[in-house]
């Protein structure tokens, strides 16, 4: 088994594998740590700002923490900018950083390029990337059941459903045991008898850094039936060709082509509501005066900082925003 | 006989409805009613009724609300948001069904948009106090007046752009070191809480704009409300108490 390689949001991870490295999503990597929060900390004692993304901190904490990593894929373009000092300091700390962008307007002949300067970095051919497209393809097409087992059969949880997916951006590490969790868990699910929750909602947004949102809407009768971002992680889109699959992919490019995507969710999963998502300190603050005007539902902005549950006033927010869509 | 219980963030408020629709109003220091009233009963908040309500009374329901609403285990009380609370006993109080509430309380500032008497929308302010009554608080002690007499300016304002409370202080005393004159301090102090809000009222403004919570007292405020967004301004009667009384609504409703 290879070296592992850190990755600060999702890539064509496709890459990786075929090259025989270990890929590792930081932001899990972060948000599972026994203690998250103390990475934060790692990371303000180190001279980050407290007025900035605790995403990007826990990340720096992260990488410092797990010595074994020492080199990883950065997006450069796609994600924010925060991610450029991000590179900065981890290069200052002698990790090796490999930028990768997202063209902004999908170009294909750039996103193309981009993903083949990063096979010549890792040292790997188009025919040994398809072969892991397809391994991941795989494991990816079960995760889609899940999401469609959430929204249209209703056995699976709101939680449930960010987890499977969220964890398709690095299959955590090794796609067979993965895809074994993953059969055990639909097996499962699929002997549930459906939920009755009397609230549909839809979360758009960067996933939460809060842990219990999901729990705490199931108690009150709500759950999530549409999880934006952490969909956009299996790249639910079914064409065969590579770059057309991280063309298709939402996430990093503008909002407008992303409100195509969760629009049309929306109608089709039959949702009530909409839980708009935006971590403290993060230009897609403000997006979300778009994200209003262009969504014809009732839309709840979320706001979180630190990891941890959540506090008190986003409680009281979530109970009158449920509280209004009954 | 219904009670409503307001668990706010400086003060706990206390309503009382009699068959009669006349409410008896009580209000507490947070500290001193949970120091007098509260007690830790299988790790949450039990309050004590028999002490707190008149000595006879008969209490036929609890409603509460308010930041302490999801620790208070009070036997046969159930909790509603408080934006809904506040809904509530503002229609109760104006008899109007179709407006723009505004409450700003001790912590936090919100706006709901209400038609036919329901919520239809609402907006909170989020991990700022710089638009509460918290930070009022704070800057007439740095001016060295009472909130009253801060409610009383509104004209000449200086103007204070900062977004925090806490350095907000600062440029207040940047401002009494230059010389202005007392009145446009205060009314600066006052104008800067109407800018802080006015986003979150453009987006949601009605014709009448109801104003609640303790800091609908500052009279100044509402004459800048009012003249600023060209609408009409409805005070209810002790404006702090509207949360508490829409719980009693909420508690006569069963």
């Amino acid at each position: 088994m290879g070296y592992r390689v850190g990755l600060t949001t999702t890539i064509p991870v496709e890459v990786i594998y075929a090259a025989g490295c270990v890929p590792v999503d930081l932001n899990n990597l972060f948000i599972t740590d026994p203690h998250p929060g103390a990475l934060v900390e790692e990371a303000e004692l180190a001279g980050y700002p407290r007025n900035l993304c605790a995403w990007i901190k826990g990340i720096y904490g992260a990488v410092m923490k797990h010595s074994d990593i020492r080199v990883l894929v950065a997006v450069t373009q796609g994600d924010c900018s925060n991610t450029h000092a991000l590179m900065e300091t981890l290069e200052l700390a002698g990790i090796k950083v490999i930028p990768f962008a997202y063209p902004f307007d999908r170009d294909r002949d750039l996103l193309k390029l981009q993903i083949e300067k990063l096979m010549a970095h890792f040292g790997v051919d188009w025919p040994s990337v398809e072969r892991a497209r397809e391994r991941l393809d795989a494991v990816r097409r079960k995760v889609w059941v899940i999401d469609r087992l959430t929204w249209e059969e209703n056995l699976v949880s709101g939680w449930e459903n960010h987890l499977y997916q969220v964890n398709c951006s690095d299959f955590k590490g090794d796609p067979d045991a993965f895809e074994r969790e993953v059969d055990e868990f639909l097996a499962r699910a699929r002997e549930r008898s459906p939920r009755r929750e009397e609230i549909r909602l839809a979360y758009i947004g960067v996933p939460p850094i809060m842990d219990d949102l999901y729990d705490y809407l199931e108690e009150r009768g709500a759950r999530v039936v549409f999880n934006e971002t952490q969909r956009q992680f299996t790249l639910p889109y079914a064409a065969a060709d590579l770059v057309e699959r991280y063309r298709l992919y939402t996430y990093p490019y503008g909002i407008f082509y992303r409100l195509e995507d969760i629009l049309r969710e929306i109608a089709r999963r039959g949702v009530h509501g909409v839980i708009h998502y935006a971590q403290s300190f993060c230009f897609r603050q403000i997006e979300d005066l778009i994200v209003r005007q262009k969504i014809r539902l009732p839309v709840l902005t979320l706001e979180g900082d630190k990891p941890g549950r959540l506090d008190a006033r986003t409680r009281m927010r979530l109970d009158a925003f449920l509280d209004m869509l009954r | 006989m219904y009670c409503g219980l307001d668990l706010g963030s400086r003060s706990v408020k206390v309503a009382l409805a009699g068959e009669d629709g006349g409410f008896t109003l009580r209000k507490f220091a947070t500290a001193d009613f949970y120091r007098r009233f509260g007690s830790c009963r299988d790790g949450k908040l039990a309050v004590d009724f028999r002490a707190l309500l008149p000595e006879g009374a008969v209490v036929e329901r609890v409603i509460s609300t308010g930041y302490g609403r999801q620790a208070a285990a009070v036997a046969g009380a159930r909790a509603i948001p408080e934006i809904k609370a506040h809904v509530l006993g503002a229609v109760h109080l104006t008899g109007l069904l179709d407006f723009t509430l505004l409450d700003l309380g001790g912590q936090d500032s919100k706006v709901a948009l209400v038609r036919k008497g329901r919520i239809v929308d609402f907006l909170t302010n989020d991990k700022c106090a710089a638009s509460t009554g918290r930070y009022l608080e704070n800057m007439a002690a740095v001016l060295g007046i009472t909130l009253e007499e801060l409610g009383q300016h509104y004209r000449d304002p200086v103007e204070l752009n900062s977004t925090c409370a806490i350095f907000g202080e600062s440029e207040l005393i940047g401002k009494m070191v230059e010389g202005h004159p007392l009145s446009s301090l205060a009314a600066g102090v006052n104008y800067s809480i109407f800018r802080r809000i006015r986003p979150m009222l453009v987006r949601l403004l009605s014709d009448t704009l109801v104003f609640t919570g303790g800091v609908a007292q500052n009279r100044a405020l509402v004459e800048i409300l009012s003249r600023e967004l060209g609408v009409k301004v409805v005070v209810p009667d002790n404006p702090q108490y509207t949360g508490a009384i829409g719980c009693c609504v909420e508690a006569k409703l069963g």
